[in-house]
């Protein structure tokens, strides 16, 4: 507790999370495509991804490639130069999402080996510090964190068209509290909004998020990362984790403290 | 009046952590554990969560980091019976991630690689030095901070606390 406070407030870890949907496939589309190659799956503020028979990691300029085919012995492929002050990955289909303090730095990993940047994919004038992102399908969905050094006065859900990836249009935005890490399951999106508990959003219609109910638990937490996992949200908080049944998505309800 | 003035001339150099030798002002400060601890790796007794840190899902099992100290095992095949199954001893972890019953953490910026095909046993298998030289702690987490400078006889430094520093003589 004493050590995350001070490392959250002050550095403000601008925390970015891309998240895509997979349309109308429904099969895929509840869990880390990543699970099925073996892999597990971490929140919106992860470092580290396993994709395939690759572990990527970044740490602020660099992004690593590590082989672990033998998953015993991981082999460093290649260490590319991808941005500044590079906070996350996020993986999707052929593609890492690099979430830095500024902006998004979108790899194709076609050749899982060699990361190529295709672009920076939300300009720092439309997003700009401290700011978490999410995205579906053709939809992006930021949490622009306005508290401490990074300026604005409210802190709000903006909803990107990102059709044409290189070039973002912001298409609505909604109020919260102080976003941090999120996370989706089907239609149904999930915003750590710290002490304001889990912000659930029914996103079927994917510009026009509808804000459905806030969620917390007893202990009054604060709420910093998501991992929907089967019918399970297992939250991150400032006492250990809460788990949630979402297998009514809207309706989380608690199943378990553990700290 | 003259007082005013003075207290004035007081609370204006207050404000600038420049002009106030031998005062404490918020800083950082490292935190340190010692060069044994540091290589005291591997799994202990569960243990209470104090400083939760990162989560990660595979399989039956959670996984969340305690800051600088390790990682929790925790078994979630039934959620409403999840417990801790034991603790992960990793000093200065901060990141996780598993596949195919091998779990990749770091070890301040070495990267570790455990087996956790027996969960009740995870072993080390594997240690790439080095691999994470950014995640080094040589340097408070904010440029233009001040900090009380590393002394490295009281151990290595695996993160640092924003606290009311005495005197904090490095800046970076």
């Amino acid at each position: 507790m004493q050590t995350l406070k001070p490392a959250f407030m002050r550095k403000l870890l601008p925390i970015i999370a891309i998240i895509f949907f997979l349309g109308c496939d429904k099969s895929v589309s509840t869990d880390s495509s990543a699970y099925a190659t073996g892999g597990g799956k971490g929140g919106s503020l992860a470092r580290f991804t396993v994709v395939g028979d690759y572990l990527y990691t970044v740490d602020k300029q660099t992004l690593k490639v590590f082989d672990i085919s033998d998953p015993s012995k991981p082999s460093l492929k290649r260490s590319v130069d991808a941005g500044f002050e590079i906070e996350t990955i996020f993986p999707f289909k052929d593609k890492l999402f690099l979430g830095s303090t500024s902006v998004v730095y979108i790899f194709s990993i076609d050749d899982p080996s060699n990361p190529q940047k295709l672009s920076e994919a939300i300009s720092p004038t439309v997003i700009r510090r401290c700011d978490p992102v999410v995205a579906k399908d053709n939809v992006a969905y930021a949490t622009l964190r306005t508290n401490g050094p990074c300026g604005g006065t409210t802190s709000i859900l903006a909803v990107y068209d990102i059709t044409d990836i290189k070039n973002p249009v912001q298409k609505n935005s909604l109020p919260v509290g102080e976003p941090y890490g999120l996370g989706y399951v089907d239609n149904t999106l999930y915003v750590c909004d710290r002490r304001y508990g889990i912000s659930v959003y029914d996103i079927s219609k994917p510009y026009n998020p509808v804000f459905i109910k806030g969620v917390t638990a007893d202990s009054n937490p604060n709420f910093i990362d998501v991992v929907p996992y089967n019918n399970v949200l297992v939250c991150w908080t400032s006492t250990g984790i809460i788990l949630y049944d979402i297998s009514a998505r809207q309706n989380p309800t608690l199943i378990k403290q553990i700290s | 009046m003259r007082y005013i003035y003075l207290l004035l001339t007081v609370l204006l150099f207050s404000c600038d952590p420049q002009w106030r030798d031998n005062s404490s002002f918020m800083a950082y400060e490292p935190i340190y554990i010692s060069k044994e601890e540091a290589n005291s790796i591997g799994p202990r007794a569960a243990r209470q969560t104090l400083a939760p840190g990162k989560i990660y899902a595979y399989g039956n099992y959670l996984f969340q980091v305690e800051q600088h100290q390790g990682i929790h095992i925790i078994d979630n095949s039934v959620p409403q019976q999840a417990h801790k199954i034991s603790f992960l001893n990793v000093p200065a972890a901060s990141e996780l991630a598993v596949k195919d019953g091998f779990l990749y953490t770091n070890n301040l910026d070495d990267l570790v690689v455990f087996d956790i095909s027996d969960i009740n046993s995870p072993r080390l298998v594997n240690r790439m030095e080095n691999a994470f030289p950014e995640i080094s702690q040589d340097y408070p987490p904010v440029n233009g901070a001040y900090f009380k400078c590393v002394d490295p006889s009281k151990g290595v430094v695996v993160g640092w606390e924003e606290k009311l520093v005495e005197n904090p003589k490095c800046r970076r």
